[in-house]
């Protein structure tokens, strides 16, 4: 296999175990993204892809070659830096040109190879400036410059975008995923900001406590998180959490909280869950507002209304917690003031269980 | 880390001793450069400063030069006892003690009174020309600023003669007069390092925002109640630090400049115990005894030091070296 | 803020009052190298007599010649020169590698290791052991011994490793995935990088092998080896027992005074030359210095 495979890769300092053995394949072409909260390995795990990071277990295959011990320059992967780590006292040509400069490239080679690249990331005018004299995206790119100039086989990418600001990184977000499709090199990428990774990847990673959480498609996590931690992590706003009880309805289960109750999903592992405490995950975009009090309508008070445009966030207090509502606003601005509550429909509704967090299987919401 | 978390370390580090060979030999293949760019460093470190405080047991023993250092006998602590019994030493001690408090009284606030006055120095040209002269002294070695002094204070040629003589004084030889020896050393090291030390104040000063002088100013303070309401608290810190630096450096009197200056009539107030080193050490070869008072002065320079870090560790956060 | 006119009565004359002062200071720092600078150009009988004050009296440069003509003063010149720029460049070859080794996070042991420069600041042997050693060692009176014997300095290499430290590791690391060793990481990143603190540590180096007196005295004892310090300090000292000086001196074309003015000017000269620089990087460097562990 051509790609990037880690078998319960481990990283300790000391004895504060950092990386809990990580498995994954990513295979050719592929972008994978790893997110998750700081702290929780995914910068330690792409450093050891690196080489940057001894890897105190398991091990590291690039292209089918076991690459645990190679030094960071033969492992044939380029990287890109969260500060770009651009080469303050060489203009944008001799930090293109560096790396295949020290590997002594031939002259005419390294003339071509950055002509090309340069090119390629619209950087051709500015080859003779200092790293000082260029913006943030200019930046950026060069620093991509570098990393593709030597036609590595993984590129990685280390929270490249988090020295941008908002309207930049959205812009250069699209620029990656633009040139990742016309290069077509195996990608590893890590960032905190889950837009990004909805964004970019082809596959997310979602890790926790030096753990994966779950691996998948954007959307795979986005509608059937495994958990309350990839539930939570993943969407703006997040999802709400609604401590229930599973009790047996008419139609049968429902999740009971403060005298109140939703109709869930009829599937077997909820049926026989009767009793048990749950945490309902409920995205804030599934639910539908109603204009007048009905039987099947959970009840929320209305907290603040903040109006975006095309939709609105609606903040409300479902039993004793915040709720968040996210709706369009078209025609529906008359009911938004004052209306009683939501319906959903009950297979979007997402059920955990209280004590583990798990969800309950046989869930599936289809894409 | 906690008590705990170390036994389980131990455990881990026991379990995994190959490992752990495997893992510094990794380290050592990787990162070999790194300890070649360290050793000539290291070594020279073990020849020029280490070795000789092996050498430092000579205070203990009967030191000859031909049975070496490990050869000689050991003799105790005769050799401090001599020193605490022998006049020049205690002299000299006392002498050190002396020129340092005398230094700290005179010499400290100096710096910092030129800083504050730097910053209200509002003609920009004027006030680098100034900080340009001032500064120079630093620079200038100790062998030529005694040669100035040594001119200046000349009973025949020198200027500070000329100047008395106008006023009908007859000439003094300053230099051979043991009462003038501290003024004059004294002068001399703050004519010399009181403007280059300003600059510690003046950095501390610009780190001043200059906000807080500009509500000031909006509340009616004059220039002088700022610098006493505003300057003067901000860079106590800074100030503290430094005072508790000259304390731990009390010994360092710049005994260069005394061999420089003094001579065997105002050795009664100049010979301190680093010229006592040289000439019972250096100049008489009487190695063991040098030594001796050698290591009593680095000995309680150490202390001095490490309290003076210590202290300031607690009270900046940060330690000064 | 800088508006004179804003000021009231009193403050005027608080800041006036305050440049008169600093002027005062000024002008003693500055009057002694006038004096001496006028001395070293006045006739030995103006000298002698007390009548030189601010500028040279009965003008000549007989001092000067009597200086240059000298071949001690030349060779110790010469002398000084070597130890400077061999002293030196032996330290930054010590030290930038040293420095840049102990900035590294991945170094093993690395406490340690910057516990053992950092010791050499605290505690130091003293002068009779040091001067056993260099003994012992072979280095008395050599030009190698003088270079060698001082090219480390614990302050030097804290200074440059706190700066190595300040560089973020990225690019240490982006050159080592570029394909860099530790080698080109420092002589290709680094240290274009550490300009300011490397020409810092330069300074510090040139200056002290410049004035250094103390240890060229007491190890050298071959005058043809000693440096200009040591040069200055004798004829300061021993002139009254040169005796075919001494007689010379009758002529009153030069003095005692104007000779040893001669010298110092001579011997000051280079560090003005090069003093813009110093002034510019050694404030910086002593508060890089204001060091941490």
């Amino acid at each position: 296999m051509s790609g990037v495979r880690l078998k319960g890769i481990e990283k300790a300092y000391g004895a504060v175990k950092v990386v809990h053995g990580i498995d994954l394949e990513v295979q050719e072409k592929e972008f994978v993204v790893l997110v998750g909260p700081s702290g929780c390995g995914k910068s330690t795990t792409l450093r050891m892809i690196a080489g940057l990071e001894e890897i105190s277990g398991g091990d590291l295959t690039i292209d089918d070659r076991h690459v645990n011990r190679v030094a960071p320059k033969d492992r044939d992967v380029a990287m890109v830096f969260q500060n770009y780590a651009l080469y303050p006292h060489l203009n944008v040509s001799e930090n293109i040109a560096f790396g295949l400069r020290i590997r002594k490239e031939s002259k005419e080679n390294i003339a071509a190879a950055v002509e090309e690249v340069s090119g390629i990331l619209g950087l051709t005018e500015y080859l003779e400036r200092r790293p000082a004299d260029l913006s943030g995206g200019q930046r950026q790119r060069v620093a991509m410059g570098r990393a593709i100039v030597r036609r590595p086989k993984v590129f990685l990418f280390d929270e490249p975008l988090s020295n941008l600001d908002a309207k930049l990184r959205t812009q250069m977000r699209a620029e990656i995923k633009r040139l990742h499709k016309r290069l077509g090199v195996t990608s590893i990428y890590v960032t905190h900001d889950q837009v990004e990774a909805m964004t970019l990847a082809d596959r997310i990673v979602v890790m926790h406590d030096g753990r994966i959480e779950q691996i998948g498609t954007p959307m795979e996590l986005f509608l059937n998180p495994i958990n309350t931690f990839v539930a939570g992590f993943l969407g703006s706003p997040p999802m709400n959490m609604v401590k229930a009880k599973i009790a047996k309805g008419e139609n049968g289960p429902v999740a009971e909280f403060e005298g109140q109750s939703i109709q869930l999903a009829a599937i077997p592992s909820l049926q026989n869950a009767v009793g048990r405490d749950v945490i309902l995950g409920i995205r804030p975009e599934f639910v539908k507002v109603v204009a007048e009090d009905a039987p099947d309508c959970v009840k929320i008070e209305l907290d603040l209304i903040e109006t975006l445009g095309s939709e609105a966030l609606i903040h409300a207090t479902l039993s004793g917690q915040p709720f968040v509502i996210r709706t369009e606003t078209v025609g529906q601005m008359h009911i938004l003031n004052g209306f009683p509550g939501f319906t959903i429909e009950p297979n979007l509704i997402r059920v955990f269980d209280a004590k583990t967090g798990m969800t309950f299987p046989g869930q599936v919401i289809e894409q | 880390m906690t008590q705990e978390k170390s036994d389980t370390a131990h455990k881990a580090q026991d379990a995994s001793g190959s490992d752990k060979l495997q893992r510094v030999k990794d380290h050592l293949k990787r990162e070999w450069q790194l300890y070649v760019m360290l050793l000539p460093t290291i070594i020279w470190l073990l020849v020029f400063l280490y070795k000789p405080m092996y050498g430092l047991q000579i205070a203990f023993k009967d030191f000859s030069v031909f049975r070496g250092v490990a050869g000689s006998p050991w003799v105790g602590l005769e050799h401090f006892q001599t020193l605490f019994g022998n006049d020049q030493f205690l002299r000299a001690l006392k002498n050190t003690i002396i020129l340092s408090f005398y230094g700290l009284i005179f010499g400290f606030p100096m710096p910092i009174l030129l800083a504050l006055m730097f910053n209200e120095v509002l003609h920009q040209t004027f006030k680098k020309t100034a900080q340009t002269i001032v500064y120079l002294p630093h620079f200038i070695s100790s062998v030529i600023i005694a040669g100035i002094v040594i001119t200046a204070f000349s009973p025949s040629a020198g200027i500070v003669n000329t100047v008395l003589g106008w006023f009908g004084y007859d000439a003094v030889y300053f230099l051979t007069k043991p009462e003038w020896f501290r003024p004059i050393f004294v002068g001399t090291g703050i004519w010399q390092e009181a403007g280059f030390q300003s600059i510690v104040y003046l950095a501390a000063i610009a780190g001043v925002s200059p906000t807080l002088y500009e509500s000031a100013v909006v509340d009616g303070a004059s220039r002088w109640q700022m610098v006493w309401k505003i300057t003067v608290p901000s860079i106590l810190p800074t100030i503290i630090i430094m005072l508790i630096i000259r304390i731990g450096n009390m010994l360092e009197v710049s005994f260069e400049m005394i061999i420089l200056l003094y001579q065997p009539a105002t050795y009664q107030t100049a010979d301190v115990v680093n010229t006592f080193i040289y000439r019972q050490g250096i100049q008489g070869g009487q190695y063991d005894l040098a030594a001796a008072a050698g290591l009593f002065n680095a000995v309680v320079a150490f202390v001095l030091v490490m309290t003076a870090n210590t202290i300031s560790k607690r009270y900046s956060r940060t330690s000064l070296w | 803020m800088t508006n004179m006119n804003l000021y009231s009565r009193g403050d005027k004359l608080f800041v006036i009052l305050n440049m008169v002062l600093i002027g005062i200071f000024t002008l003693s720092a500055l009057y002694p190298f006038i004096y001496i600078a006028s001395l070293s150009m006045s006739t030995g009988f103006e000298a002698r007599a007390g009548n030189v004050l601010l500028t040279p009296v009965g003008f000549t440069l007989e001092a000067y010649k009597r200086v240059l003509s000298e071949p001690a003063f030349w060779n110790s010149y010469k002398n000084t020169f070597i130890y400077t720029i061999g002293g030196t460049l032996m330290s930054l070859a010590f030290i930038i590698p040293g420095a840049y080794a102990l900035s590294r996070p991945q170094l093993y042991g690395r406490r340690f290791w910057n516990l053992m420069v950092a010791f050499t600041m605290w505690f130091h042997a003293g002068m009779i052991p040091f001067f056993l050693n260099m003994r012992d060692l072979g280095l008395l009176d050599s030009y190698f011994g003088i270079i060698i014997g001082f090219a480390v300095s614990g302050f030097n290499i804290i200074l440059l490793r706190n700066f190595f430290e300040g560089i973020p590791q990225s690019f240490e690391e982006a050159a080592r995935m570029d394909g860099a060793n530790e080698f080109q990481v420092l002589w290709k990143v680094y240290m274009p990088l550490s300009k300011p603190a490397i020409a810092t540590v330069t300074l510090f180096c040139i200056v002290s092998r410049w004035n250094g007196f103390f240890w060229a005295m007491v190890l050298l004892q071959d005058t043809g080896k000693i440096p200009l310090q040591v040069y200055l300090r004798q004829v300061i000292a021993d002139l009254s027992d040169d005796e075919e000086f001494a007689n010379s001196l009758l002529s009153a074309a030069y003095s005692f005074e104007t000779v040893s003015a001669a010298i110092i000017v001579c011997s000051i000269i280079p560090i003005l030359l090069i003093y813009p620089f110093l002034q510019k990087y050694f404030s910086k460097g002593i508060l890089l210095g204001g060091v941490k562990e």
